[in-house]
């Protein structure tokens, strides 16, 4: 089979790619830096819809994972980006037929916890920009997609390599900057790199057998919630640091993240209400129907893949 | 109350019926609103208005309201039963949206529902009416030949003990001001129920012209045989005495006029009436409670009775030696009945001063079958009271003092016992309090100069009259009425028979080495009762029995030292006292029966320690005690949890599934655990709901689900906790001790283990006890608490253990998954 990946430069890209190349797919990676998976790289941007679509041509499937992260993008980039980049990748899959889409279940967040929760609709529409234009993006799958697309919510990727996440905590609390609300107690999903890349490929291989998958997104987690202050500890743990994580009462954190995020003068304030919200509430799934219609189970819990964060720290 | 017919006042109002509009907003449906004209009572048609669904195929229901009310009180029967029944509800003449200026008393309106009744209704037909509905209906059932019959509050006489109720003497005295003149008795009946419903209840009574007839009503209630009607309302009870038909009583426990006394007048006339009672449901019962849903599984079953009657166990006929029996066959024996530290009874004065005030009582006028609240603490005076309650065929009301004030009067007043007897605190605070309207109050013992009004002495002073007779017991008389603990949801009353409390006796004494002559000690109150049907002597320890936590080794010492003490029954909450305060030494106690389940091992080894013979862990409840023998506590079964022993000979354990309680799970898997015997209770009391769910027909055989958790293995019973403790996970349920117990010895300290999130996809939070409120665990418990769980574990949180009062063992896990919840959901 031959697959078109959009940003396989990305943690999550990347890790498809190699996946799908171990099993012997034809990969292609396309994206604006080189990716480094061993794939054929087609470097171009989702915003040009030409390159989109020659890209495309000759591929069985695309899957959908270029997007613009950042913590405050600019309204216009990230439109353009994550809303008329993915309307052109969902025009281009037309001409191979199969699409897979990774979207995020904050597209879904509406302020309160989510205790064992299903998808819910991508109705986000708050001041954080890429979670608005990342559900903007996802209902425009749903309704203009014309052939068999899976829609992914993997809940917090993370693994060795994160620049996102993982990068970020690291990066604060060696700056001594660290600090949870409410001590870090709400119970919170996360996603092992590993897992969160077969989920994919399980999602692209049922565009091929199971209507039942198609047409509503999925959220994908690694089935094993804990409480927030858990998974920073281990990860300070894993990266050979012994920081106290401080605590701020949830409705501080708030305002704070209000005031912050509105008047910083930078491109990465160091708390947005979105943020602080985000870490305030839990957020875990009910991953039944997921497992069943994507026929995929997790395989690496959270011990474990600290345990991979630690080595990879070691090795370095 | 004039003595011609009450009049009609001017020219008749209009008729008027509800705008479609004003149904919508009372949440009625206005397809439902039609008028009738049926033949009235005085010869000419009259036209009424009625709430009707429409055809259903199972028969139907004719609703009949009281005063001042109309059909709108049915609303939730309306809704919840059709369509599968058809639902009428009417206005009777002059009230609600029917016809007004057509006086009525109490033998026209019963006329008129039978008229009504032949000419709408074809088929089955069941009557459903409260308040001053209910003798209508009742003495319209028997010319219909009703099914059966639903009522609410309400009252087909008054008992003749029981006072006018206040509201209804004030609105008769004043009755054309308080009702007609003034909206006062709308208003005051609409304002019993929520604001919701109020604008319905009074919408049809806006005007003195339109309040003519709740008047009249009124005016018409017959107290005393002068009153024009009062012997049509003997003929609407004497429909009773001819014909029972299934009835169900929708009670509500708040009503300042049909009080529980006039429950309990109803169901001595309806012995087979099935009870729900609402506690927190005032007059208006069906506005206030749920009642459309116990009246659809209610019908239902009374349909589905017919094929599958479980047949009774017990021949009422059969000869049986009730604990009556046990007593008399000791009454010239001068050792002692109660030692204890309020002093001591001998089996004669026992027998002597329970007969002495089982004929006070009797003179006061107990009855056969009526409720006697005993609230005296476990001393001399209980066992005599009791006694003496048996001897006159009454029936004692057990509450325990350790569920405290607010309880016990929850409980008392859904008993609503005949009589109360305590001491002259607690009968003093029952009156204040109103445990009990309307009883008669008893002080325990000859209470000389004792200064409250209106209460007599249990043991008068004066010369001992001749022998008293006891009154002869069958064995499916009730026995007692008992509580359970409440400690896993509301405190519910548990019936018992004679026949069971025999069966009890009999099976105790030699399981448990329970000789007659020799003495036991224990740390629960009620247990002291048992004592005197065993012939044994029985030994009170010296501590407050509403704190079991206080009773320590030296008083448990001090007990056994006064009488030969061989047997002990334990609540964890003592056992781990006397435990703690042994200090090296021995207490001669042969056998030691720890009760309350789940008694961790570590409790078992710490009392074998510091007694000198064997200690055992039956497993029973208030519902049926004992099921299990308690031997081999330690013994390990393949899916963890606690030995509770084999089940007692006689008695039958089955393992059910816990989708389906009526089917059995293969080999030792676990499930529900269902169990039958001779001495199990007999039902619960006014609580017909709780009464359908917990009997189980299996094989055949009528079981009580314990709503415990566990499974049998080599013949031994494993208890695993509480079935709403099961946590419903993505990978199956989880039985809660079993997955706390490997942790509990990992971390020697109190755990629960809870589930988080919606049932099915539920995750485990384990919570280890502290002394502070609930936080995460810190690295290093989690890393223990991980390593020992045998399933994954999403959080470890450490803090106090919700506990409660009566054995201070069980954990309130609902309560603390709630807590947990809330911590992890953040904010």
């Amino acid at each position: 089979m031959k697959v078109l990946v959009t940003g396989g430069s990305s943690l999550l890209g990347s890790a498809v790619a190699r996946q799908l190349l171990a099993r012997g797919d034809a990969v292609t990676c396309f994206q604006r830096r080189p990716s480094d998976t061993g794939a054929a790289d087609v470097l171009g941007d989702v915003r040009d819809g030409d390159a989109v679509r020659s890209a495309t041509e000759g591929h069985d499937a695309v899957v959908h994972l270029a997007a613009l992260v950042a913590p405050r993008p600019a309204w216009a980039d990230a439109y353009a980006v994550n809303v008329v980049g993915t309307g052109h990748v969902v025009d281009a899959a037309v001409s191979c037929g199969r699409l897979v889409h990774v979207s995020s279940p904050s597209v879904a967040f509406d302020d309160r916890p989510a205790v064992g929760a299903g998808a819910g609709e991508a109705r986000y529409a708050g001041d954080d920009a890429y979670t608005h234009t990342k559900a903007l993006a996802e209902r425009l799958v749903l309704r203009r997609s014309s052939v068999p697309t899976v829609v992914l919510r993997p809940h917090l990727v993370w693994g060795p390599g994160d620049t996102q996440l993982i990068g970020r905590i690291v990066e604060r609390a060696r700056q001594g900057r660290l600090a949870l609300p409410d001590h870090g107690r709400s119970l919170v999903d996360t996603t092992y790199v590993d897992d969160a890349a077969a989920a994919v490929v399980a999602g692209l291989d049922r565009t091929a057998d199971t209507d039942e998958a198609w047409g509503c997104p999925w959220v994908v987690t690694g089935d094993d919630p804990r409480p927030l202050v858990e998974l920073v500890e281990g990860i300070l743990r894993a990266a050979g640091l012994d920081e106290a994580i401080r605590s701020v009462p949830a409705p501080v954190a708030s305002v704070v993240g209000r005031l912050v995020g509105r008047m910083w003068p930078g491109d990465e304030p160091p708390l947005t209400h979105f943020a602080a919200r985000q870490l305030s509430v839990a957020h875990w799934f009910d991953q039944r129907a997921s497992q069943r219609v994507l026929r995929w189970r997790p395989e690496v819990d959270v011990d474990e893949g600290l345990g991979r964060l630690a080595a990879w720290y070691a090795a370095r | 109350m004039p003595d011609s017919p009450p009049a009609a006042g001017g020219p008749a109002a209009p008729v008027l019926s509800p705008t479609p509009a004003q149904l919508s907003d009372w949440g009625l449906d206005p397809t439902w609103s039609r008028r009738v004209v049926i033949d009235g009572s005085d010869g000419r048609p009259v036209d009424w208005h009625v709430l009707d669904t429409g055809p259903g195929p199972a028969g139907t229901l004719v609703c009949v309201h009281g005063n001042p009310s109309w059909g709108y009180v049915w609303r939730d029967l309306l809704t919840t039963l059709s369509p599968a029944w058809r639902v009428i509800a009417v206005d009777q003449t002059g009230m609600g949206w029917s016809e007004r200026g057509r006086p009525r008393r109490l033998a026209d309106r019963v006329t008129e529902l039978v008229a009504f009744c032949r000419q709408e209704v074809e088929g089955p037909l069941v009557l459903a009416a409260h308040d001053w509905g209910g003798p209508i209906a009742v003495g319209a059932s028997g010319p219909l030949q009703a099914e059966a019959l639903v009522l609410g509050n309400t009252a087909v006489a008054k008992p003749d003990d029981v006072a006018v109720p206040p509201l209804i003497a004030v609105a008769r005295r004043l009755v054309d001001l308080v009702c007609r003149r003034t909206p006062t008795f709308v208003e005051g009946t609409a304002r019993m129920t929520a604001r919701e419903h109020r604008d319905a209840l009074r919408a049809p009574y806006r005007t003195p012209e339109r309040r003519e007839a709740v008047r009249d009503f009124v005016a018409d209630i017959p107290v005393g045989p002068g009153d024009p009607s009062y012997a049509a309302l003997q003929a609407c009870a004497a429909v009773l005495d001819e014909r029972q038909v299934p009835t169900l009583l929708l009670w509500g426990g708040r009503d300042p006029v049909f009080h529980d006394r006039f429950l309990a007048d109803l169901r001595s006339r309806i012995p087979g009436a099935d009870v729900e009672r609402f506690a927190g449901a005032a007059h208006l019962v069906t506005l206030d409670a749920p009642v459309g849903p116990v009246v659809a599984r209610w019908l239902a079953d009374q349909r589905g009775r017919s094929v599958t009657d479980p047949a009774g166990d017990t021949d009422p006929a059969a000869p049986f030696s009730s604990v009556l029996d046990s007593l008399a066959t000791r009454r010239h024996d001068t050792s002692l009945a109660y030692d204890g530290p309020d002093g001591t009874l001998s089996w004669t004065d026992l027998d002597s001063r329970s007969s002495q005030g089982a004929r006070t009582l009797q003179l006061a006028g107990l009855r056969p079958g009526d409720r006697v609240s005993l609230l005296v603490p476990p001393s001399c005076e209980l066992l005599v009271a009791a006694g003496a309650v048996w001897k006159a065929g009454g029936v004692p009301v057990v509450a325990d003092a350790s569920a405290g004030v607010r309880q016990l009067r929850r409980l008392l007043r859904a008993a609503a016992p005949k009589f109360v007897v305590g001491t002259r605190v607690t009968v003093g605070l029952s009156a204040a309090l109103r445990f009990a309207p309307g009883a008669t109050r008893v002080v325990v013992g000859p209470a000389p100069g004792t200064r409250l009004p209106g209460v007599a002495a249990l043991e008068p002073e004066g010369p001992a009259g001749a022998e008293f007779v006891p009154v002869p017991l069958r064995a499916t008389d009730v026995a007692a009425i008992v509580h359970t603990s409440g400690a896993t949801g509301p405190a519910k009353a548990v019936r018992y028979t004679h026949g069971a409390l025999a069966a009890q006796r009999d099976v105790v004494g030699p399981l448990f080495d329970m000789r007659q002559g020799d003495a036991f000690t224990t740390s629960f109150g009620p247990f002291m009762l048992l004592a005197p049907s065993l012939q044994m002597t029985c030994v009170r320890p010296d501590f407050p029995v509403e704190r079991p936590s206080a009773l320590g080794f030296d008083e448990l010492l001090a007990a056994t030292a006064r009488a030969t003490v061989t047997v002990a029954w334990l609540s964890p909450a003592s056992a781990r006292r006397i435990v703690a305060t042994a200090h090296g030494r021995t207490a001669p106690i042969a056998l030691v029966m720890l009760a309350g389940a789940p008694i961790p091992p570590d409790l078992v080894a710490g009392v074998r320690a510091v007694t000198v013979g064997d200690v055992r862990t039956p497993w029973g409840m208030t519902e049926c005690l004992p099921v299990t023998d308690g031997t081999e506590p330690e013994a390990n079964g393949p899916s963890g949890g606690n030995s509770t022993g084999r089940p007692v000979p006689g008695c039958s354990v089955v393992v059910t599934s816990l989708d389906d309680p009526a089917d059995p799970v293969p080999g030792d898997a676990w499930g529900e655990l269902l169990v039958r015997a001779p001495w199990m209770f007999d039902g619960y009391d006014a609580a017909w709901t709780a009464d359908a769910d917990t009997w189980v027909d299996v094989g055949g055989c009528r079981y009580h689900r314990t709503g415990d958790v566990g499974y049998v293995h080599g013949g031994l019973v494993f208890h695993l906790g509480r079935r709403t403790h099961v946590l419903d996970t993505a990978g199956g349920p989880l039985a809660s001790v079993a997955v706390e117990e490997p942790v509990r010895t990992a971390v020697a300290r109190s755990v629960a283990a809870v589930g988080i999130g919606p049932a099915g996809a539920q995750v485990v939070c384990l919570v280890v006890d502290g002394p502070d409120g609930l936080e995460v665990a810190g690295a290093d418990l989690r890393a223990v608490v991980r390593a020992s769980a045998p399933v994954a574990v999403a959080a470890v949180l450490v803090g106090r253990l919700p506990v409660d009062r009566r054995h201070e063992s069980k954990i309130d896990r609902t309560a603390l998954a709630v807590d947990a919840g809330r911590l992890l959901a953040g904010r």
